[in-house]
Order: C-alpha cells, then sequence, then structure tokens
C-alpha cells in the first residue's frame, strides 16, 4: 500500500534521474527532464500539503497571498487563480488523497505496533514459562525416595515429570500457536506429580470435551491458574480438596475454568505476579476481546475463568 | 530433657513421602536416635514438641497452617531445630551462619552424617533460642515479621448471579448510590454492601482519592478535571462517560502546580 501512495512523486523523480543518467548527446535535453522531474516532484509535494491542510489555513494563506501579491503588483488575477485552482483540488482529489495518506500512516504505525506486541508477547511468556526450583526439587526427592519404596511408581512419577519439562520449556515448543489439549496435557502432568506428592489431599479431574482440543489457547496460563490453585488454595489447606479444569463455549468465545475447593481469596492479597501476567498477555494478544475473571463459588474456593475467541488451530 | 536416654525426635513435612525418607536416612545415619512422632504441619508439630518434649525437631519450611519458621518460633529454646527445606536459596544463605542446621532435600546420606553429628554435640548444651536466625528467616520469607500496612487489593462484589474478585486496578471508582455502593470498571458495574466510609479506610491512599462524600476515584482512571457552568470541579474518567463532581472540600487535591 505504502508503495502505491509514493509512486507518483517518486515515479516522476526517479525518471527524471533516470533520464539524466542515460547518456544521451544534447545537454539540453538533459536539463529539461530534469526540472521536468523537479517540477513534478514539486507539484505532487504541492498535492499532499493541500490534500492534509485544513481548509482554514488554506483560507488564511490564500488571504495572505492576496494582500501580499494585491499589494505588490495589483495584479491579482494569476493568485486568484491559483488559489481556485487549489480549492477545487482538495475539494476534488483532497479527501481521498488525505484518505491515502493517512491510511499508509496508519499501516505503518501498525505494522510497528504489531511488531512491538509480538516482542512483548513473547518477553511475557518466557517470563511465565519458569519454572519454580521448589516445585523441581520436591518432585526430585520424592522420585528418590519411590525408587526405594515403589520403584514403578518413582517410573511413573518420572515419566510426568519428563512429559511436563518438555512442554513447559518454551524452547522445547514448536512455534505453532499452542493448543488447549497441549496446555491441558501440560497441567495434566503436573497434577499427576502433585497428586503423588500430596496424596490424598490433591483429588482432581479434567472436563475438557475432545472437539475443544484443538482450540487455540495461549501458552502457560492454564498452567499458571493450576500452580495458583495449588499453591495458595489447597496446599495451605491441611485437608486439602478438589481441582478441576473445565471448558466449554459461552456465547462463542472459549472459555477455560480452574475451580478449586481450596482456602480462597484473599481480598489483600497482592495481586500475583502470575495473575498480573495473565492479564497483561491477554491484553497483549487479544486486544480487549479477552478477559481473566476470578470469582468465588457459593461453595467456597476459587475460580478462576481465562474467556479468548474460539479458534481452531492451523493442522 | 532426657538426655541420658536415647536421643528422641519429631518429623514435620506435608508430604508423607518426604517424612519416610529423612526418617529411612536418619535410621542408617543415627540408628540410636528414635523417632517419636511424625506431623503434617506446623501446628502439629507444635503440639507434637510441647507433648513429646523430644530433643530434636526436624521441620520442613513450607507447610499448611503453619509454616515450619513460624512452628520453630513457637517451640524455640525447647528443642533444637533441624529444617529441612528443598529448594530456598535464602534460608541456606542465614543456615551457613551456623546457628541451626539444615538438610536439603532429598537429604544426602554423607552431608546427613554431619548434620547428626552436630546434633550429637548440641545435645549436651540448651537448644538455641535462634532469636536473629528466626528474625531474619521469617523477614526473608514474608511469614510473621511486621510489614507495612496491607490495603485492599481486590473487591468482592455480585456481578449477575456470580461473586467475583475485581483487582483494584481495574476499577474507575466507587459511587455511593442509596444502600449500596456502585463499583465501577471499564466494562461492567458491581454493587457491594460496604459504605464510601469504610472503604476509604482500607484502600491505598496512594491508589484512591475522595473527592466527594459520595465518590472514591482511582487516581490513575483520572484522564482531567474541568470546570462545570456552576464553576465547580469535575473529573473526567478514562472508558467511563460519567463525569464526577468534586465537592469543595476536596478541591486541594487537583489544584494546578
Amino acid at each position: 500500500m505504502s508503495t502505491d501512495q509514493q509512486s507518483p512523486a517518486s515515479d516522476a523523480a526517479a525518471r527524471g534521474r533516470g533520464a539524466a543518467v542515460t547518456p544521451r548527446p544534447t545537454t539540453t535535453r538533459q536539463a529539461l527532464s530534469e526540472i521536468r522531474g523537479g517540477v513534478a516532484a514539486m507539484w505532487w509535494g504541492f498535492f499532499d500539503w493541500l490534500a492534509i491542510v485544513s481548509w482554514k489555513i488554506l483560507a488564511l494563506i490564500s488571504l495572505l497571498i492576496l494582500i501580499l501579491v494585491g499589494g505588490i503588483y495589483r495584479h491579482p488575477t494569476p493568485a486568484l487563480t491559483l488559489i481556485i485552482a487549489s480549492v477545487i483540488i482538495k475539494a476534488v482529489a483532497g479527501g481521498k488523497r488525505k484518505a491515502e495518506l493517512t491510511a499508509s500512516e496508519a499501516t505503518k504505525r501498525a505494522d510497528t505496533e504489531q511488531l512491538e506486541r509480538t516482542v512483548l508477547e513473547a518477553r511475557m511468556e518466557a517470563l511465565q514459562a519458569q519454572i519454580e526450583p521448589h516445585f523441581l526439587f520436591n518432585t526430585l526427592a520424592s522420585i528418590d525416595q519411590l525408587i526405594l519404596t515403589d520403584p514403578p511408581r518413582a517410573s511413573r512419577m518420572q515419566q510426568s515429570l519428563i512429559r511436563y519439562l518438555r512442554s513447559a520449556m518454551p524452547q522445547m515448543r514448536d512455534g505453532k500457536r499452542p493448543t488447549l489439549g497441549q496446555q491441558v496435557g501440560l497441567c495434566s502432568a503436573f497434577l499427576e506429580i502433585m497428586a503423588v506428592r500430596m496424596e490424598g489431599r490433591l483429588q482432581w479431574a479434567v472436563d475438557v470435551p475432545e472437539g475443544l482440543r484443538s482450540a487455540v489457547f495461549p501458552s502457560m496460563m492454564l498452567q499458571t491458574l493450576v500452580e495458583n490453585a495449588i499453591k495458595h488454595g489447597l496446599e495451605p489447606k491441611a485437608e486439602g480438596g478438589r481441582l478441576e479444569i473445565g471448558a466449554q463455549i459461552v456465547d462463542g468465545q472459549l472459555s477455560v475454568h480452574v475451580l478449586d475447593t481450596g482456602i480462597g481469596f484473599m481480598p489483600k492479597s497482592e495481586i500475583g505476579v502470575g495473575l498480573a501476567n495473565i492479564r497483561e498477555r491477554l491484553k497483549v494478544l487479544y486486544n480487549g476481546r479477552a478477559e481473566l475473571i476470578i470469582s468465588v463459588p457459593p461453595e467456597g474456593g476459587t475460580r478462576a475463568t481465562i474467556n479468548v475467541p474460539y479458534e481452531i488451530a492451523a493442522t | 530433657m532426657p538426655s541420658s536416654l536415647a536421643p528422641t525426635a519429631v518429623v514435620a513435612d506435608d508430604e508423607r513421602l518426604m517424612r519416610e525418607q529423612i526418617i529411612g536416612r536418619l535410621k542408617q545415619a543415627w540408628p540410636e536416635l528414635s523417632i517419636v512422632g511424625e506431623a503434617v504441619n506446623g501446628r502439629e508439630a507444635v503440639a507434637l514438641v510441647r507433648s513429646l518434649e523430644p530433643d530434636i525437631a526436624f521441620l520442613d519450611i513450607s507447610m499448611p497452617e503453619m509454616d515450619g519458621i513460624q512452628a520453630a518460633q513457637m517451640v524455640a529454646g525447647e528443642v533444637h531445630v533441624v529444617f529441612v527445606t528443598a529448594h530456598d536459596e535464602y534460608a541456606i544463605k542465614a543456615f551457613e551462619q551456623g546457628a541451626v542446621d539444615y538438610i536439603l532435600k532429598p537429604a544426602e546420606p554423607e552431608r546427613l552424617a554431619i548434620t547428626c553429628q552436630r546434633l550429637r554435640e548440641r545435645l549436651k548444651g540448651a537448644p538455641d533460642p535462634m532469636n536473629e536466625l528466626l528474625a531474619q528467616l521469617s523477614q526473608r520469607l514474608g511469614g510473621a515479621a511486621v510489614k507495612a500496612r496491607e490495603y485492599m487489593r481486590w473487591v468482592q462484589a455480585s456481578v449477575g448471579a456470580t461473586i467475583r474478585m475485581i483487582p483494584t486496578s481495574d476499577i474507575l471508582f466507587f459511587r455511593a448510590e442509596d444502600k449500596y455502593t456502585r463499583v465501577q470498571t471499564p466494562t461492567f458495574e458491581a454493587l457491594i454492601r460496604k459504605p464510601i466510609k469504610e472503604l476509604i479506610d482500607e484502600l491505598d491512599p496512594n491508589e484512591f482519592w475522595q473527592i466527594h462524600r459520595a465518590t472514591v476515584v482511582r487516581v490513575d482512571a483520572v484522564e482531567q478535571v474541568s470546570r462545570n457552568l456552576r464553576g465547580q470541579q469535575v473529573v473526567h474518567v478514562k472508558g467511563s462517560p460519567e463525569k464526577l463532581e468534586v465537592s469543595r472540600t476536596f478541591n486541594h487535591l487537583f489544584k494546578q502546580m
């Protein structure tokens, strides 16, 4: 689009320069075409200016020219002709040209914004994908113990850990848009590990219809919600509780939730880095078309819901 | 303390595997030590220490109900405390100053042997009250140490049939309306029962300003302040067409610099 806009002026200029370079014997021709190019460039510059300038300023400048020219030469006719021509050009073609110019400006701006957003999102995603050392070391210590007491279980737990690490490390992902299915898989691996460690204190269930697993869903967000539910909801509760991951389509949006029966939300607790990060990323990725909602279910605990536009991942 | 008899210990960790691990390895490293009790949280650990009067308590740092640091604070001076942790760089730094010992999970037999040797030495004396160390630790871990005043960060409000937790950073303003207070965000409004004069005490004064008997506005949401025909200051808020009057008492808030 932007090349389109530039073409009249730059073409003319290019033609002028092109002619100058070609080895023609006559210098007058050369000079003429240079002048022609210069005039054309000036004309397009003037045209662009006409298109952008406001009517008020145009009127003011016209008046100024009339006074100056009229005062000096007492021959207002050429100036008047120029002014009338300007007004006609602006009225007829100015609107379109102005729109073109603003559009090209907007495209440029949008390109930059898009780039900035991509960079920002990548940075925040990496931040969110950081694996908590506490989780990793505790899990390895548990596996160490299971190797002695229950080797088959140790092996299963280690496989879960491998699965978790594979999908949680950003550099190990394949660059395709992440799907809800992948995110649920990652969370399941995490929950399998936590269930071994917390034993009877953690029951968990996933209720995500098969058909929704191919939907696009941003990476590591569900994982953050699940980790929060365990760390701030269930682990601090002596008797533990239940965690449920669910997904459905609500009003054409994909609505994914994590529900826990833990100790519940404290109004004075700081908005954690994880939640703040999700909110920022949703803003960057979906520009107001997605949201994170924290609510309190009637039976207590916490329910965190992420709503994003429903989109099937390209295969 | 019955130190003439075989030494006794309790082990506290919320994960059973971790309790089994430490108990199993202690048995190898120190066969005479008898484990007299197991606790799954800090509260239970304190109760066990009080009722069984063991010589040593092995406490996991992160536990539900009451964490290991808080539990240690309660029983300091009554028992020799050894902290057990999977990963905590701050805690480890503090332990290295030598007041009590720590064990890193999974406990390596060689490291555990050193701990046991140290404990044997310590058992000859009275348990350390660990005042300084515990104060440092709880400060670093954000435990019981004195913190700056906490303000409300979430407002619990009904939106339709659900109770939502609305982050204060989403709220444009609060406005008293009859018996309720209206909570306005850029996308929806909700009602709460808490009156403005109670709210203002719980909100962070750096985040929210009262501009009228019936209105509290989030400072960052203020777009501009103009004057209406009666010369009264009016606040325009980003993301809402509503204009909020400033009563004379609060005029000074928007004085020109």
